[in-house]
């Protein structure tokens, strides 16, 4: 449904997106995580003929952004990163007047508009100003322009910015309902909407695609090793260490005193083994309060694909 | 229709802000003001100073309705919503250069009061200069409005794009001049340029219809490049 082939984009002598391709299926919904600058907006803008790349291809629904754009224009919905409001319009004007250059017909117009604004919970707000409306309200407002004429392809720059948590519930729960029959690309830097809302992720940092994956995926094969929190009570206070310590393969961090206990992160190498080492501490006198694994998510994996020593190293 | 659609929400908006009324009212009383003055020292039943008066303050007025045609919407970001539509740069362009148009015309048929009086207290009252003169103050705010609409694509500061349009207003509006400052075909063309010029032909009642012409492509040039301009906003 949507297609990016080694998109590069120039700004001047700034890079900002370089050689990206993706692809996404009908009914899919695709988050696109990233830190600020990585050049999520410009990947959205040049889909939504916006922008051109400066080399590579983009196509939504089979026809070229560049080529077609008029078409792909058609079955764009777009929600940018500032929702385009006319603030001196009432809700409903503004929605008309989107109707109007969306090419639906008045009927068709009436009735959508009726059903988006029960949809976002705007039905009450139809007859206000717009500049009088909170941030919230902007921002609903902004997504019921996007969905109005129904199209094939939702692109959603940060749909959830400036909702209160019970919105952005409501909002995220739409966003799935409206993938049965839309294609959804939604920017965000919030790593539970990706979670929840998203089927498959494309981290973007610096321009670049640094991964593609379901969410369970990613946060499985971030995890280098196993871990654990534990908090365990010492018998005393300084063997306990030595203990772990005489293990080559386990590693602690993160160490709290409590009042009288520790509590601390435990990583195991693979091959390890599990058993004999709380054997080994509780042979010692250890008492067990709390043994839990800890399972990498999606911020480590975030951090750890972002964050540029990290990725210089490894290259 | 999309321009249409464009053309309705620019209108809505002129009259949601205080700029159109506020236009409008500095104008009728300038104009009012000027109509009685004029008549009361000349005692003379013709329009034609008025006329000449009203389209010079409506060359400082015009850059004030243009200048957020465009600048605005680069400004509140909405120009990406337009461009992200099923609507292209003619089709922008032409609504609102119609919406700022229709205004326009309704400012100049207020107006009219005035030669509905000369009509009733004169005795002997020319018609033809009036009509012709009216012809010429549309034509002349055809590209007025072209010219500034230009410049409020090329910009999101209105009051930029307010400068540059009457900037360029002006720089039109005394072209004329070269033509006594060089004796040449320089001096020639550029007195060809000049909306005054061609303007005080309308106001002594000659319909040229090369004068005609000239507003029509004049405006067009402005309308056109004020496309590009706009097209090319996706290009930079």
């Amino acid at each position: 449904m949507i297609e990016m082939q080694n998109i590069t984009k120039y700004y001047d002598n700034f890079r900002a997106l370089n050689n990206i391709s993706l692809k996404v299926e009908k009914g899919e919904i695709l988050g696109l995580l990233g830190p600020n600058g990585a050049g999520k907006t410009t990947a959205m803008r040049i889909l939504t003929c916006f922008l051109p790349a400066t080399s590579g291809t983009a196509s939504v629904a089979g026809f070229d952004v560049f080529e077609d754009s008029l078409e792909v224009r058609r079955r764009l919905g777009y929600l940018p990163e500032t929702p385009p409001l006319y603030h001196e319009m009432t809700v409903r004007s503004y929605l008309n007047f989107i109707g109007e250059i969306r090419e639906l017909p008045g009927r068709v117009r009436e009735e959508r508009i009726g059903y988006v604004a029960e949809r976002i919970g705007l039905g009450e707000s139809l007859g206000r100003v717009i500049g009088t409306l909170s941030k919230g309200y902007r921002q609903r407002v902004g997504l019921a322009q996007a969905m109005l004429h129904n199209p094939e392809v939702l692109i959603l720059d940060e749909p959830t910015v400036g909702l209160d948590p019970n919105q952005i519930i409501e909002i995220r729960s739409l966003i799935k309902d409206l993938s049965r029959d839309h294609t959804i690309i939604l920017s965000t830097h919030i790593l539970p909407e990706v979670s929840m809302t998203c089927g498959r992720v494309v981290i973007i940092s610096e321009g670049e695609i640094v991964a593609v994956d379901s969410v369970a995926n990613l946060e499985k094969n971030a995890q280098a090793a196993p871990a654990w929190k534990i908090i365990l009570k010492p018998a005393n206070d300084q063997k306990w260490r030595e203990a772990i310590d005489s293990f080559s393969g386990a590693r602690i961090s993160e160490i709290r005193e409590l009042p009288d206990a520790y509590e601390f992160k435990l990583e195991l190498a693979r091959g390890e083994n599990f058993d004999e080492f709380f054997g080994c501490l509780s042979s010692k006198g250890a008492v067990f309060r709390e043994i839990s694994p800890v399972r990498a998510t999606l911020e480590d994996v975030f951090l750890r694909l972002t964050s540029t020593e990290d990725r210089k190293e490894a290259a | 229709m999309k321009i249409f659609a464009i053309m309705k929400k620019e209108l809505q908006s002129f009259f949601f802000s205080p700029i159109a009324y506020i236009v409008f009212a500095s104008f009728l009383t300038i104009v009012g003001y000027l109509f009685w003055v004029i008549l009361m020292t000349s005692k003379i039943a013709t329009l034609e100073p008025m006329l000449y008066n009203a389209a010079f303050i409506l060359m400082l007025a015009s850059p004030v309705l243009t200048m957020r045609l465009v600048s605005e919407e680069k400004k509140s970001k909405t120009i990406e919503l337009l461009l992200t539509s099923p609507i292209s740069p003619f089709e922008i362009i032409a609504g609102k250069f119609l919406a700022c148009f229709v205004l326009y015309l309704v400012l100049i048929i207020l107006t009219l009061q005035y030669p509905l009086i000369l009509a009733y207290y004169s005795q002997d009252f020319d018609v033809g200069p009036i009509f012709s003169g009216y012809l010429g103050l549309v034509l002349l705010g055809a590209a007025y409005i072209s010219l500034g609409l230009f410049a409020s694509t090329l910009t999101e500061n209105q009051i930029i794009a307010a400068m540059v349009s009457f900037g360029g207003l002006v720089l039109f509006w005394i072209f004329g001049w070269a033509k006594h400052a060089f004796e040449n075909d320089f001096g020639e063309l550029l007195g060809n340029m000049s909306l005054f010029d061609r303007y005080s032909e309308f106001l002594r009642g000659i319909i040229d219809s090369g004068n005609v012409i000239f507003f029509v492509v004049f405006s067009m040039v402005w309308l056109f490049l004020a496309m590009r301009v706009l097209e090319s906003d996706r290009w930079r």
